[in-house]
């Protein structure tokens, strides 16, 4: 192991133009011209400080020292690609994923298998390694991939994610395919201080149906390690997509996520971000509604404890008439953990009809755990019903004594009652195996409180 | 009894106002001082449409014929115009106006009847009020809550009741006042009717329901059937039996066009 | 979706309080800010060296502070500020007789209905013109019993100990750009004190009017309000209308001392021209209870968040705030309720109408501080909008640092609706006369805390009387 870490050392770029560089080597033209575009966009981007209102809460610049991470590489090392032996922990949860209409696995930033089933083959559904896809130059992924979703011109990170991705995730369903059974992403992240940038791009053709999640797993750090996605799903006319992350790192995991989708007509573009392991999470979610008849309901859950830090940046941007938004974001905060929702919801001109709503309500049960709660409006069409609520509070005292009078210890009926409160997210997306996941990791995680 | 028809609606046609879709395809109805009309049809029929366009809803658009009120011409008439000339239509889904007390509406409403120099008497009206809460056996402080906002569907339709009693309209629309009502919340609306009808016989009603059970407490001189925008038949009560024995399914088989 | 005229017919934009007065003023500092600005304000007023002193160093903390980023659009202000006339001396001195006040400023307000106020409902009055207080007065029976109603100079002089103690406590110069310029040219305003246990059962009222084009006015008002007293205090603003913008930048300091009530009430009725930045703030300690009514419904831009520091145990903050930005307006309004002590309680209710090309923002924050124990705090922001154009934005931040803690925030935006509207036509009403009756009932959960005179004085305003004027 102590060889293998230093040879590791020898090898792994830091984050720098080189490691850019080296990431292209094997990039079509255009790839490698929009990587080096992100990388100066990054340069010039300054690193995102708590005077920026949208950082407030999360000091980043005491909290990741990007001069300390060497960039992964699931190619680089040994021990990585494909034959790989799984560890335990991705093993496990794989095991509860077979019921996946498709699976793939990524570890250290790398996909190491990729299986669908036959039949979706044949109906033209594609899922594929983003970096194989990419060197295949598919049109749509030219067209798409860091442009109109989440294009490096979006932040700091999102232009680093643009210059440096590993690999990822390339979907698309073809029009009016309905994938029943949902399609499953697998990723383990194993290097300490490792910086890993990987990439979804889910494309849901006209009247096409999919639900996917995403999973990320990996062993507790004693130094920080990054892990940072940028998630780009586009929902073309009447396509139903449900796309769920659960964030399940270990300590020391630092987790930044972009996501954005675009929801053109009558579509629904549902999503979940359920965020439960790592020191500290952070996820930007920009919801688009860009056609009449578009919904999104947006799910969020999250469970902190010791001194985890999560924040949800969240948007709804309702750029087309007549479409529907309705978001949900729910925490509960134990130890000295911190939970931030920053939300907003934006009507732009022209907008009318507009129906969209935004809910945070946070549970404390320590002392030291902090909730921060930022729902904003901005509004510039009048005939819109749009609402949003706040609540911060604690266990509920008569539900607690009710359940207690029935011979329920307080631990028990302080768990019963934060997994009640959290519960209700996962009512709105009742999506077999992901419920009882994230219930489990939740029961499990509630032994300690 | 005045033998001039209080209402003349002759080949009425109308559309929903921001579509092509044409719902009222030529509605004939005349009803006189003193009568109660009950106008039944399926879901879709049009029934509530005609009543909506009786009262001016700006979402329909009438396409052709024409509706008289005494001899006025409602449809060149705004919504207020026609209140004030004597027309009411009690709301299937009254609107909430938060804020609002039904006193201060009623008030602002009576208000607005009356000429420029005129006054309303703050005591005239708030003996009116309560003669009007007595008569329909209701709580005084019922006047005092928000218009219909955080009401149960009975207290809506109580207050479209009280409005009616106040306002004593020459002629009341009843739009489907009697959906979705438990049978407590039915007798109020009857009684209700029945109560003000009794006081002035002169007042005409015209019903418009998708059940015959309202029948069972309001009896009309007239009942008529709608389908698909029109008046496909017409008779004594003696029909809305017949319907209720055969069901809609009959008229809509006979009269599709 | 109401019609155009129907709208105009609202009425909601006629200002009648637009008039210029020709009134020469005494004294007037030349356009522009620096220290020897500061000097000469200061001197004008024959202040001790002390006061000087902190007014040369709020300025270097003004100076040193950038313009702020968010909220209303400030990017014409530092022109408008070079511009500005940060002192302008309408009389030689302050009168407590309307018999003594020059006619054509005493007219000024007989115009706006004071002098018959104070006569009929008022326990004090203080009326400030540009720079200046020009007349004080309060009945005597309160003044029997202790109670100080004056002008913040007189309170400088007369009660040098009570004035030095509080005097830049609860807003220090520091706290942001606008009071530390105010901190450094403040002039005019009340110097209020209730003694224990003292309940006023009528109103003090202190009345605001910019005269001059050009001008900045900083009013500086500081009150304490002693144990178990109960008082209530209402400020109202006006200006000219004027091609040219103007600033009014107040720093209100409010100590409510255990089992006090305090009210204070804002009905700002600025003209379209003028930047309205103000800071508000009132320690509230033990068993307190400190309420903000706050109305704006002039001015060109507004940011104002009226707050309450709840210091002891108990202690209980309110606002209500009540906004209108017509055309070209922005009301960017909200409040700050900080629970630093156990069990106390808060609650902010906002209502804002936005019509034309107006825009409301509301701002506002909830901070429970660890240890705050059993802290209730519960907020409303609801915003009416009336045409497409319209704007409305709520920005609400709750930093909960308290496990105990109970928070609750709700908003919701609605226009005026279709069916309400036909609904109301139904039953006989003018397309005019059901908008009013709308709006009304919108902010009739807050025009109901008004005393009645200024609810009057409010549905006036906001021509919410509509009743047979239009039609």
């Amino acid at each position: 192991m102590s060889q293998a870490a230093a040879v590791h050392k020898r090898t792994a770029p830091v984050i720098g133009r080189a490691a850019v560089v080296e990431t292209a080597t094997t990039d079509p033209p255009w790839l490698r011209a929009r990587r080096d575009e992100a990388w100066s966009i990054y340069q010039a981007t300054p690193m995102p400080s708590t005077r920026s209102e949208e950082w407030r809460y999360t000091d980043l610049a005491r909290k990741l020292r990007l001069d300390e991470l060497v960039v992964a590489d699931g190619d680089r090392g040994p021990g990585a690609g494909a034959g790989t032996v799984l560890p335990d922990a991705l093993r496990q949860t794989m095991d509860q994923d077979r019921d996946g209409a498709g699976r793939i696995v990524e570890v250290d930033g790398k996909v190491v298998s990729v299986e669908l089933d036959e039949s979706l083959a044949r109906q033209g559904v594609e899922l594929a390694s983003l970096r194989d896809a990419a060197r295949q130059g598919d049109g749509d992924i030219q067209r798409l991939l860091a442009t109109e979703a989440v294009p490096a011109s979006d932040g700091k990170f999102p232009a680093l994610n643009a210059a440096l991705w590993s690999d990822g995730v390339f979907l698309r369903i073809p029009r009016g395919v309905h994938v029943e059974r949902p399609i499953r992403l697998s990723r383990w992240v194993s290097r300490p201080g490792n910086a890993t940038f990987t990439r979804i791009l889910i494309v849901a053709e006209t009247s096409s149906r999919l639900s996917f999640v995403e999973e990320i797993l990996s062993p507790d750090f004693d130094r920080t390690t990054l892990v940072n996605s940028a998630v780009e799903v586009f929902a073309r006319g009447g396509a139903q997509v449900q796309y769920v992350s659960l964030q399940r790192l270990g300590h020391g995991g630092f987790y930044l996520a972009n996501q954005r989708t675009l929801a053109e007509r009558d579509s629904t573009l549902d999503t979940l971000n359920v965020a439960l392991g790592g020191s500290v999470g952070r996820v930007d979610l920009n919801a688009r509604l860009l056609g009449p008849g578009a919904n999104s309901d947006m799910l969020g859950l999250y469970f902190g404890d010791t001194e985890q830090h999560f924040d949800f940046n969240t948007s709804q941007d309702h750029v087309s008439p007549s479409a529907h938004s309705d978001l949900l974001y729910k925490g509960a905060l134990d130890g000295s953990a911190r939970g931030v929702f920053r939300g907003i919801i934006r009507v732009h001109e022209g907008a009318q009809g507009t129906d969209a709503y935004q809910t945070n309500r946070n549970l404390i049960l320590s002392d030291d755990a902090i909730a921060t709660s930022l729902p904003n409006l901005e509004i510039e069409a009048d005939d819109v019903r749009c609402s949003h609520g706040a609540t911060v509070g604690q266990l509920d005292a008569e539900a607690l004594f009710y359940l207690m009078s029935r011979g329920l210890t307080r631990g028990k009926a302080e768990r019963l009652v934060v997994l009640g409160f959290l519960g209700e997210v996962l009512a709105r997306l009742p999506m077999g195996g992901v419920v009882e996941k994230v219930t489990n990791a939740i029961v499990a995680k509630l032994r300690n409180v | 009894m005045d033998n001039a028809p209080i209402l003349n609606v002759a080949a009425l046609r109308a559309k929903v106002a921001d579509e092509d879709l044409e719902i009222l395809k030529g509605v004939d109805l005349t009803i006189k001082p003193g009568e109660i009309h009950a106008i039944m049809g399926p879901n879709g029929s049009g029934k509530s449409t005609l009543a909506k366009v009786i009262a001016g809803h700006p979402a329909y658009e009438p396409t052709g014929g024409s509706v008289y009120f005494g001899g006025e011409d409602l449809l060149d008439m705004e919504p207020d115009e026609r209140a004030q000339a004597g027309v009411f239509m009690a709301f299937q889904y009254p609107v909430e106006i938060p804020g609002v007390s039904i006193a201060n509406f009623l008030r602002t409403a009576l208000r607005a009847r009356l000429e420029e120099d005129e006054e309303l008497d703050l005591f005239d009206f708030q003996e009116l009020l309560m003669d009007r809460m007595e008569l329909l056996e209701m709580d005084p402080s019922f006047a005092q809550r928000p218009v219909n906002d955080g009401f149960s569907g009975g207290e809506k339709k109580r207050n479209e009741i009280l409005q009616m009693a106040v306002l004593k309209p020459s002629l009341a629309v009843m739009d489907e006042t009697d959906s979705g009502l438990d049978i407590d919340a039915l007798k109020i609306v009857a009684n209700g009717v029945n109560t003000l009808k009794r006081e002035s016989p002169g007042k005409s009603v015209l019903l418009i329901t998708h059940y015959q059970r309202i029948l069972n407490h309001i009896s009309p001189d007239v009942v008529h059937v709608m389908v698909d925008g029109r008046i496909v038949e017409s008779g004594g009560p003696e029909v809305a039996l017949e319907l209720e024995a055969r069901g809609y399914e009959e008229y809509r088989k006979a009269h599709a066009a | 979706m109401p019609s155009n005229e129907v709208i105009q017919g609202l009425g909601l934009d006629d200002y009648k309080f637009g008039f210029v007065t020709d009134s020469e003023p005494v004294f007037r500092t030349r356009p522009g800010l620096d220290a020897e600005i500061v000097e000469q304000i200061s001197a004008r007023k024959d202040e001790p060296e002390w006061m000087l002193k902190r007014r040369l160093k709020a300025l270097r903390i003004y100076e040193s502070k950038p313009m702020p980023k968010w909220g209303g659009d400030l990017s014409e202000l530092e022109d408008t500020l070079r511009q500005t006339y940060f002192y302008v001396k309408p009389q030689e001195q302050m009168e407590r007789s309307w018999d003594d006040v020059p006619e054509s400023i005493k007219e000024t307000f007989e115009r706006l209905g004071i002098p018959e106020a104070e006569r009929k409902i008022l326990a004090g009055v203080g009326a400030q013109y540009d720079s200046e207080m020009v007349y004080h007065s309060l009945k005597e029976e309160w003044e029997a019993k202790g109670v100080i109603f004056d002008s913040i100079e007189d309170g400088l002089k007369n009660h040098p100990e009570l004035f030095r103690k509080h005097f830049g406590t609860v807003i220090p110069a520091a706290d942001n750009k606008f009071a530390a310029l105010n901190s450094a040219v403040w002039s005019g305003g009340s110097f209020v004190y209730i003694p224990r246990g003292v309940e006023l059962e009528t109103p003090l009222q202190a009345y605001f009017r910019v005269n001059q084009e050009r001008l900045g006015q900083f009013e500086r008002t500081l009150i304490i309000a002693d144990e178990g007293s109960r008082a209530h205090y209402i400020e109202g603003c006006t200006a000219p209308v004027y091609s040219t913008d103007s600033f009014h930048s107040g720093v209100i300091e409010i100590v409510v001392n255990r089992n006090a009530y305090f009210r204070y009430t804002t009905i700002q009725n600025w003209s379209n021209n003028m930047y309205n930045l103000v800071t508000q703030r009132a320690l509230v300690n033990q068993g307190a209870h400190m309420e903000w009514l706050d109305g704006n419904l002039g001015s060109k831009l507004t940011m104002k968040y009226p707050s309450c520091y709840l210091m002891g145990e108990r202690a209980h903050g309110e606002i209500l705030s009540i906004a209108y930005a017509g055309d070209g307006q922005h009301q960017d309004t909200g409040g700050k309720v900080i629970h630093v002590a156990p069990n106390t309680s808060s609650s902010i209710v906002s209502k804002s109408i936005s019509k034309g090309t107006g825009r409301s923002s509301y701002r506002g924050l909830c901070k429970v501080y660890d240890g705050a124990a059993n802290a209730r705090s519960n907020v409303e922001c609801d915003a009416l909008l009336i045409n497409e154009t319209s704007r409305t934005d709520t920005f609400p931040y709750i930093e909960i640092d308290e496990k105990s803690a109970t928070v609750g925030h709700e908003a919701t935006v609605s226009k005026v609706g279709d069916e309400q509207l036909f609904y109301l036509m139904s039953r006989g009403m003018d397309e005019a006369e059901a908008m009013a009756l709308i709006v009304r009932g919108f902010i009739e959960p807050i025009a109901k805390e008004l005393p009645l005179e200024y609810a009057v004085e409010l549905n006036r305003l906001i021509e919410m009387e509509m009743e047979g004027s239009v039609g």
